[in-house]
């Protein structure tokens, strides 16, 4: 059986319907940090602008991933413009909490200090707000990446391609060599996008605020 | 304002997207159906996660050795796209009976966070409340249920209510394989060609899953009455 | 020099306005405190000379020049900033928070990194021990410092301070108020300094501005006035029943004009120069004596009860 599975790994179409997959997830995921993030940081300092996007982003984390993707082909049709356009809309909730609720949580005396010093409005946010925020808005970046590369194996039912065509291929064909094939590569991709931006996360948490979070502080 | 009047309507009054009569022929035959068994799907599929979930987080609350690989095993089945598990699940005999492998996957999904969220709420009871009710002659299980746990309540429901949520969004893929819910009218609709059964499946997915977490958010803040005068 | 110019503030939408028609100069040099009951509106009025907060009424002059001549960025880089809470940016080093300001203002690098390791050492922290490091890695008392290191950076003439010793236990704040002091002695900075504390503002102002509910100034005087001659009754209730007392806390007994202690000191305590009149007083009636043997000099001086006396004798008018 194992070697059955491998066998479809050899398939001329595998590298395509993995670079598809992959480029879906990565395309929506850069859109909707695109969109996202710009949001975030205008309504930052505004309380009514910061619940807006959290309520936003809340109703749209509760909505089921199928029925975004299932509505996109009557309203765009099939392929892999729908899906992508699906998938962005999916991304967006995670990585707005976050960025918002991280940008708005930075110690307001820290940004009292820093306008009392000098700084402008644009300096404050970059050289304080951001880096300070990153941590929290990484973490839902990833949260969102690994949402995405899950919620790509159901483009496969609009037209979009990826390794959801492999899975949907096995079952209705009864092979389960090439079910279980495609399962297992999306199942290491998604652990792999864990693990991967994990690293990302910690490798943008400035190290000062790595030692006051070991301090509890 | 009026472009979208006028697109929502377009949508509303086109007969390839909504057929309206369709939906009043078949809502009891087809609908109705539909929404109980998607209901019922979520609701055993909470339960018994929350059954499996509940004491192995007391458990790891206490012994935190066991928290870290209990973490690791349900970590890797969250990760795990729901889509392939299912496949994954359907490929092991004996487990492809009725809705037994969409339950089980349901369950596997719900695990992590439940199981955090306990050992998290369990976690945030003040040692000093612990102590002075030990010092007031209470036996350790009446403390877990009678102090521990109404305590760490609000963060226990918080977590019911995501894996609630997300229950329900991967059930309507559990149609896919023969689970029932909403899901099948969105992949009847999808290999019949017939928007108005799409639109009808995801659309009541949709409003269930928003009504689920705005009802549990509700219970949410009943319980905690402190956050409740919290500024945002 | 700063001068305010009949100075108000009204929140719009509010009926009463939070300072008052306030009037007063702080001179070259000089610490010029802000103390008063809370909501008496003086975080207000120091966050008003650096336009966080902007005037509805009246102005303040710097030099001669109103505040709002500058757009309020330049203006701010060149006033140094310290605050309770203090504020330290945790996900830099020591060195670029306190380099902050040198960097906007253009800087080069040495010139920055020599003036770090210059401050740091002002203010008790060794550079190589400190200017690596990150907040989050310091004792509530070090970041204080290292707050008040950071305001100094760029030589700014002025200086706001807002409770900057606040955040700490009494012992290490009476440390961080003295060695202050003395830093203020070689930089001679013009400071208006916050506190609620009427005991801070004796001990670190030259001059003191009492303030009352909704910014209204009560006295504006030297620490020495406004102890023996309140200008009314509320200052001398905000200033304490114990007023006399407060004032022998203003001179040290090395500064006392004493007589020389001829013989028949055995048996009296020994009362170091350095202790303030207040403390030495404490000292005889615990010791049960009328007099202390003080050496100043090389010599034995007698600090007597009426010694002291003479200190808070004069004219001391009660509202």
């Amino acid at each position: 059986m194992l070697f059955r599975i491998l066998e479809v790994y050899a398939r001329p179409d595998f590298p395509e319907k993995l670079w598809q997959h992959v480029l879906l997830s990565l395309a929506a995921l850069l859109v909707a940090i695109a969109i996202a993030l710009p949001v975030a940081i205008l309504i930052r300092n505004t309380r009514l602008g910061a619940a807006i996007a959290i309520n936003i982003g809340n109703v749209g984390r509760a909505v089921p991933s199928l029925a975004i993707l299932a509505l996109a082909l009557p309203l765009l049709g099939i392929g892999f413009a729908s899906a992508l356009v699906a998938l962005t809309a999916l991304a967006i909730p995670p990585i707005l909490i976050n960025a918002s609720t991280g940008l708005r949580e930075v110690n307001r005396d820290v940004i009292d200090a820093a306008r009392g010093m000098g700084l402008s409005g644009g300096q404050i946010l970059s050289r304080i707000q951001l880096p300070i925020a990153a941590p929290v808005i990484f973490a839902g970046i990833r949260t969102s990446a690994v949402q995405t590369v899950a919620s790509a194996t159901l483009a496969t039912f609009i037209g979009g391609g990826g390794l959801g065509d492999l899975i949907v291929e096995g079952y209705s064909r009864r092979g389960p060599e090439i079910l279980l094939a495609g399962a297992i590569a999306v199942a290491i991709l998604a652990i792999i996008t864990e693990v991967g931006f994990g690293a990302l996360e910690r490798a943008f948490t400035p190290k000062g605020l790595k030692i006051a979070q070991k301090r509890g502080k | 304002m009026s472009d979208l009047a006028l697109l929502l309507q377009d949508v509303l009054e086109e007969p390839k997207l909504i057929d309206w009569e369709w939906i009043g022929e078949n809502f009891w035959e087809d609908i109705v159906p539909a929404f109980q068994g998607h209901i019922f799907l979520s609701f055993v599929s909470v339960a018994v996660a929350l059954v499996i979930a509940l004491p192995v987080g007391v458990f790891s609350a206490r012994y935190r050795k066991a928290y870290p690989p209990v973490t690791f095993v349900t970590g890797i089945l969250y990760s795990i796209p729901s889509l392939a598990l299912f496949a994954i699940l359907i490929s092991i005999p004996g487990v492809a009976i009725g809705p037994a492998p969409v339950i089980i996957a349901l369950v596997a999904y719900s695990l992590l966070i439940l199981i955090r969220n306990t050992v998290a709420g369990l976690d945030s009871v003040p040692p000093e409340t612990i102590d002075a009710a030990r010092g007031m002659g209470l036996t350790n299980r009446q403390i877990l249920f009678r102090v521990e746990l109404p305590l760490a309540l609000p963060v226990i429901v918080a977590g019911i209510r995501i894996a609630t949520v997300t229950i329900i969004g991967i059930a309507t893929i559990g149609a896919y394989i023969n689970g029932g819910g909403l899901g099948q009218l969105i992949f009847d609709g999808i290999s019949r060609q017939f928007p108005t059964m799409i639109i009808a499946g995801a659309v009541l997915a949709t409003v269930l899953a928003i009504i689920a977490d705005l009802l549990l958010l509700a219970l949410e803040r009943y319980l905690r009455p402190w956050a409740r005068a919290r500024r945002t | 020099m700063i001068e305010f110019r009949q100075v108000g503030k009204t929140y719009p939408g509010s009926q009463s306005p939070v300072v008052t028609d306030l009037s007063f100069e702080v001179l070259e040099g000089e610490i010029c405190v802000l103390v008063g009951p809370s909501g008496c509106g003086k975080t207000t009025t120091m966050r008003m000379v650096n336009r966080l907060i902007e005037i509805t009424e009246g102005e303040i002059l710097i030099d001669g020049e109103p505040n709002t001549a500058m757009s309020a960025t330049r203006l701010r880089r060149k006033i140094g900033y310290a605050i309770q809470q203090i504020g330290l940016f945790p996900h830099r080093t020591i060195a670029d928070n306190i380099g902050t300001v040198p960097h906007l203002l253009g800087w080069n690098k040495d010139r920055i990194r020599d003036r770090v390791d210059e401050l740091l050492e002002l203010v008790g922290l060794p550079p190589d021990e400190y200017r690596d490091r990150y907040p989050a890695e310091l004792s509530g008392g070090q970041q204080q410092r290292v707050g008040v290191a950071r305001a100094l950076a760029a030589d700014p003439p002025i200086m706001l301070m807002d409770e900057p010793f606040g955040a700490v236990d009494p012992i290490t704040r009476e440390r961080l108020q003295d060695e202050f002091l003395r830093i203020q002695e070689d930089i001679k900075k013009t400071i208006v300094f916050v506190t609620h504390d009427i005991d801070e503002a004796i001990k670190m102002g030259n001059k003191i501005a009492i303030l009352k509910q909704g910014g209204v100034l009560a006295q504006y005087d030297t620490p020495e006035n406004i102890l023996s001659k309140p200008d009314s009754e509320f200052v001398s209730s905000f200033v304490g029943a114990d007023r006399v007392l407060k004032r022998l806390s203003l001179t040290r007994v090395g500064e006392m004009d004493l007589e020389q202690a001829n013989g028949g000191t055995a048996g009296l305590p020994r009362i170091s120069g350095r202790m303030t009149a207040r403390a030495a007083l404490s000292e005889l009636l615990g010791a049960g004596q009328s007099s202390a043997v003080v050496e100043m000099d090389g010599e034995n001086r007698l600090l007597t009860f009426e010694a002291i006396e003479a200190l808070t004798s004069g004219a001391e008018q009660s509202a």
